[in-house]
């Protein structure tokens, strides 16, 4: 009888041992596959290009401060790294060190002055020397896992101290010496909920609370805790406390935004107070701890007070736990909530252009593996530019006539590089939506009037700068009898006009009379030559500009109008390393030539004159008279488009305002464009606009009236490039004759 | 011809165009935004924590270089040389140099395009972008960044030599001999 109820009670025992093991086994399985989902998915980091600081770099003093906070650094002393020292023009700047792609830059101590916008007396005072030395690039964003896209992902080393430290002390003390459970106190939260009668105290350890995040059951039955508890005990097996932690920073539920949870502390930084974690300051990271107890009976948006409570209760806390001295603990109780007004929900700081950086990197990796291998992409983006272009955008858009509908794009590349250097996708520039700077294709207008006058100045046999055109209206009727009637956008028409005024003043009647005699394929092959999207209309509609082209688009064919005919490739994005460093791309600059040195500098000299003389003169309401600058205004039908595209030494910028709804507007690209791009290259240093002289290319000084060579003391003397042999043979002395062309005394000052 | 011999000769005529360059600052006057101190401050992020710095003098400076034939504003701008190299960009050119001696042609490119960064309108860093494609192996890429860096020369003979002469040897190798023997017909007109 014994024998055989003890051997019932074992067979009993064995087979619930067999169904415990079989359940731990399963609930293994089902703990560490979420966690391994959550853990070792890094997302891709981007970086901004790094500040190359050297004697004569362009930088302003307000530009470099920026510049440096953004990469993380605090004013200070100057002699510890991550600390720079500001006096006046004088920095002294302790850079941390960085591995960049082609090699370590060390951390260095530097020391410089800024003055005019320019650095000088650089130079190394600690670490090894260097006549030049990089800044650490700035986190301009991150590409997360798709199914994570609603985290900001931290890493454990990332996170502050006093944020660790009293979570830990708040949430759980034990956390380094517990096994995932912590029956002590679990005890000792017990018998407080029955002394004071309701529950005052959870006993979970922060392994505990882990696993209730991933399985978001609120129920709160014995199985329920029996389960957390073996898969508390389970986690902590695998893992270290280092990996648990870093996944509890960025898992737990920390607020609402309608359907939308908001986890991780990354997240809720940069949704309560629009910042990066790290960037915060005390009171606010004991805000985020207080919170974890009840997100939304402690939100501060809702219940200031509360929160406010529960903060000076975490401080009080730490400060008894002995993480903070009194005084700190009192200052920081005595700070505001200081919660941003607008929520945000991510932390790239520049959403149109990290948008243009993925569709870049989509040609060569794999969606997942941008989103979850930890890849370093170095961008192009000058952060002090886009500071810059942004200004401009916002603050100009609001004065235009009829602003409220009226939307707009900018982008600024590297004249000579092709790096697009910022970018900005509508007036609202931390708004992630329709980006217009790669997306919004629209006609380009008068923006395509330099191409044809490039195609016909190709033949110096035939144009030249002064080559006077007919500027009067005519029909062309086609084989289906359809009739197309161009005319001037002022309806005028002025009878002859010499070329470089009628591209300057951007004239319709002559350029579809230049367009049509050097012909549509010419003018076509023009186009694609400087990198324009095919197809290309081959109606006579194109010559003023009936071909459709994004902002992008046109930064890109204007590329090879601004450098001496040298088409060279956008980019955004100079390397690709894995997470260890191991380079897997680079863009290299790429330059080819598409047109004739020569020809582009005549271009060139009526798009100087436009900004001098013609529709572009307006720019210099804004900006000083001494930069030279070249630009083309383009304005569509009814003011739907208007355009801006033109080029300093340094930037070449292009800008469009328009409605999204395609209707009409009160504005041309001289009103409308111009002001935009006008704002944003009077708040850059840079150099302006002065291109070298094509060895086959002389300047004269001419009459172009009268079609001749004259002197420079001559009335209406003009002083053109003219590419050699093209120039005029007759010369008009101011006495009035015309005679023909003695050498004359300037003739080799140029060509040695 | 063998691409180790252009290299060495592309080496070679880039020393010479080098020899007597190098300036503090490149190329002409820099436009110093009016205000720019204060104008920058109402934009948005990144905080800023520092106060205001004291106005500094709108200034306008000339390089050390010899003026050229400015034509007074208001008149389309032009010149007759490009940059002289900046010191930084000359050190990123020498840290290129022993790059390609250890036979890294990629570790060399990152340096030059740096240096073309901060030098964008000297044509030497475009000869020296050509001179390290070669050793690479890729003279399209080197053809176009000499041709880049001849756009740049201007009146500056030594330049147009070594640019000429370098560009003489890539076609060549190329197998263009008609467009080789005009690039030295150049060369030697100078």
């Amino acid at each position: 009888m014994g024998r055989s109820l003890l051997r019932i009670l074992f067979r009993v025992g064995l087979l619930a041992t067999f169904l415990l093991a079989g359940w731990v086994v399963y609930l293994d399985a089902q703990v560490t596959d979420r966690f391994e989902g959550r853990r070792f998915e890094v997302p891709s980091r981007v970086y901004a290009r790094p500040l190359e600081l050297y004697d004569g770099a362009s930088v302003s003093a307000a530009g470099l401060t920026r510049e440096l906070e953004l990469a993380g650094y605090r004013r200070g002393s100057g002699n510890r790294p991550g600390y720079y020292q500001r006096n006046g023009q004088r920095f002294v700047i302790h850079t941390r060190g960085f591995l960049f792609p082609d090699g370590e830059e060390p951390a260095r101590q530097l020391s410089l002055r800024v003055s005019g916008d320019q650095v000088s007396g650089f130079s190394v005072v600690s670490g090894p020397s260097s006549a030049i030395v990089r800044l650490e690039p700035a986190r301009i964003g991150g590409i997360y896992p798709a199914h994570r896209e609603d985290r900001v992902l931290v890493q454990l080393s990332d996170v502050p101290q006093p944020l660790i430290d009293g979570l830990l002390a708040v949430e759980d003390q034990n956390f380094h010496e517990h096994i995932g459970i912590a029956p002590l106190s679990i005890a000792r939260a017990f018998v407080a909920n029955i002394k004071a009668g309701r529950i005052v105290q959870g006993g979970s350890t922060l392994t505990q609370q882990l696993v209730k995040n991933f399985f978001l059951t609120r129920d709160q039955t014995l199985v329920r805790k029996a389960n957390e508890a073996l898969m508390s005990l389970l986690l902590e097996f695998h893992y270290s406390k280092d990996d648990i932690l870093e996944t509890y920073l960025n898992e737990v539920y920390l607020g609402q935004a309608g359907n939308r949870s908001i986890n991780g502390f990354g997240l809720a930084s940069q949704f309560y107070f629009g910042e990066r974690l790290k960037n915060l300051d005390l009171h606010q990271m004991a805000l985020l701890v207080g919170m974890v107890k009840g997100p939304s009976y402690y939100n501060p948006r809702r219940h200031p007070e509360r929160a406010m409570a529960r903060r000076n209760l975490v401080l009080k806390e730490m400060a008894e736990a002995g993480l903070l001295d009194a005084r700190q603990a009192d200052q920081a109780q005595n700070r505001a909530l200081d919660i941003s007004a607008q929520p945000s929900y991510n932390d790239n700081l520049y959403p149109a252009y990290i948008d243009l950086v993925r569709r870049h990197l989509a040609r060569d990796y794999r969606d997942e593996d941008l989103r979850s291998e930890g890849l370093r992409i170095f961008t192009t983006l000058d952060p002090a530019i886009q500071q810059a272009s942004e200004t401009a955008v916002r603050d100009t858009l609001p004065k235009l006539v009829g602003s409220e509908h009226l939307e707009g794009a900018l982008v600024v590349t590297g004249k000579d590089s092709g790096e697009v250097l910022a970018l900005v996708g509508g007036r609202d520039p931390r708004f992630a939506g329709f980006n217009r700077a790669l997306d919004a294709r629209r006609p380009i207008g008068s923006l395509v009037k330099p191409f044809v006058y490039l195609t016909a100045l190709k033949q110096p046999e035939r144009y030249t700068l002064i080559t006077p055109l007919q500027d009067k209206g005519f029909v062309l009727e086609f084989d289906d009898g359809r009739r197309w009637q161009p005319s001037n956008y002022d309806e005028e028409e002025r009878g002859e006009v010499p070329l470089h005024r009628a591209l300057s003043h951007s004239l319709n009647l002559p350029t579809v009379r230049v367009g049509l005699d050097v012909g549509i394929p010419a003018v076509q092959d023009t186009l694609r030559a400087f990198g324009a999207p095919t197809p290309i209309p081959d109606y006579p509609s194109v010559l003023l500009g009936s071909l459709s082209l994004t902002p992008v688009e046109v930064a890109q064919i204007y590329q090879g109008l601004a450098t001496s005919g040298f088409n060279t490739p956008l980019r955004s994005i100079r390397e690709v390393t894995d997470a260890n460093n191991q380079p897997l791309s680079r863009y290299s600059l790429k330059v080819e030539q598409v047109a004739d040195n020569g020809a582009v500098h005549l271009v060139q000299y009526a798009m100087q004159e436009a900004m001098r003389e013609g529709t572009g003169r307006s720019a210099y309401n804004w900006l000083p008279e001494q930069l030279s600058l070249a630009g083309k205004t383009g304005t569509t039908d009814d003011g739907r488009d208007a355009w801006f595209a033109g080029f300093s030494g340094d930037l070449l910028a292009v800008a469009w305002v328009g409605r999204d709804d395609n209707r009409g507007t009160a504005l041309t690209g001289a009103s409308g464009a111009l002001p935009v791009w006008s704002e944003m290259m009077a708040r850059v240093p840079q150099y302006g606009f002065s291109p070298v002289v094509p060895d086959d290319v002389q300047y004269h000084w001419v009459n172009v009236g009268k079609q001749a060579l004259t002197e420079e003391h001559c009335p209406d003397a003009r002083f053109m490039p003219f590419i050699i042999g093209s120039e005029p043979e007759d010369i008009y002395d101011c006495g009035g004759a015309v005679g023909r062309e003695i050498r004359s005394w300037f003739e080799g000052l140029f060509n040695e | 011809m063998n691409k180790h011999v252009i290299a060495r000769l592309g080496a070679l005529f880039i020393m010479l165009a080098l020899a007597g360059c190098a300036s503090r600052m490149g190329g002409e006057s820099i436009y110093v935004p009016m205000g720019g101190e204060t104008r920058t401050q109402d934009a948005p992020a990144p905080p800023q924590t520092s106060e205001p710095a004291p106005e500094e003098p709108q200034v306008w400076r000339k390089s050390e270089q010899p003026e050229t034939t400015e034509p007074e504003t208001r008149t389309p701008s032009y010149r007759e040389s490009g940059d002289q190299l900046p010191e930084a960009a000359l050190t990123l050119i020498r840290d290129a140099d022993q790059y390609l001696q250890r036979g890294d042609t990629d570790g060399a490119l990152s340096q030059l395009e740096r240096a073309q960064r901060i030098a964008p309108r000297s044509p030497e860093v475009y000869l020296k972008l050509a001179q390290a494609y070669v050793q690479k192996g890729n003279l399209d890429s080197a053809e176009q960044f000499t041709l880049k860096g001849l756009s740049l020369a201007g009146s500056n003979a030594r330049v147009q030599r070594a640019g000429w002469l370098l560009l003489a040897d890539i076609r060549r190798a190329r197998g263009n001999v008609a467009g080789a023997a005009q690039a030295e017909e150049r060369a030697a007109a100078l």
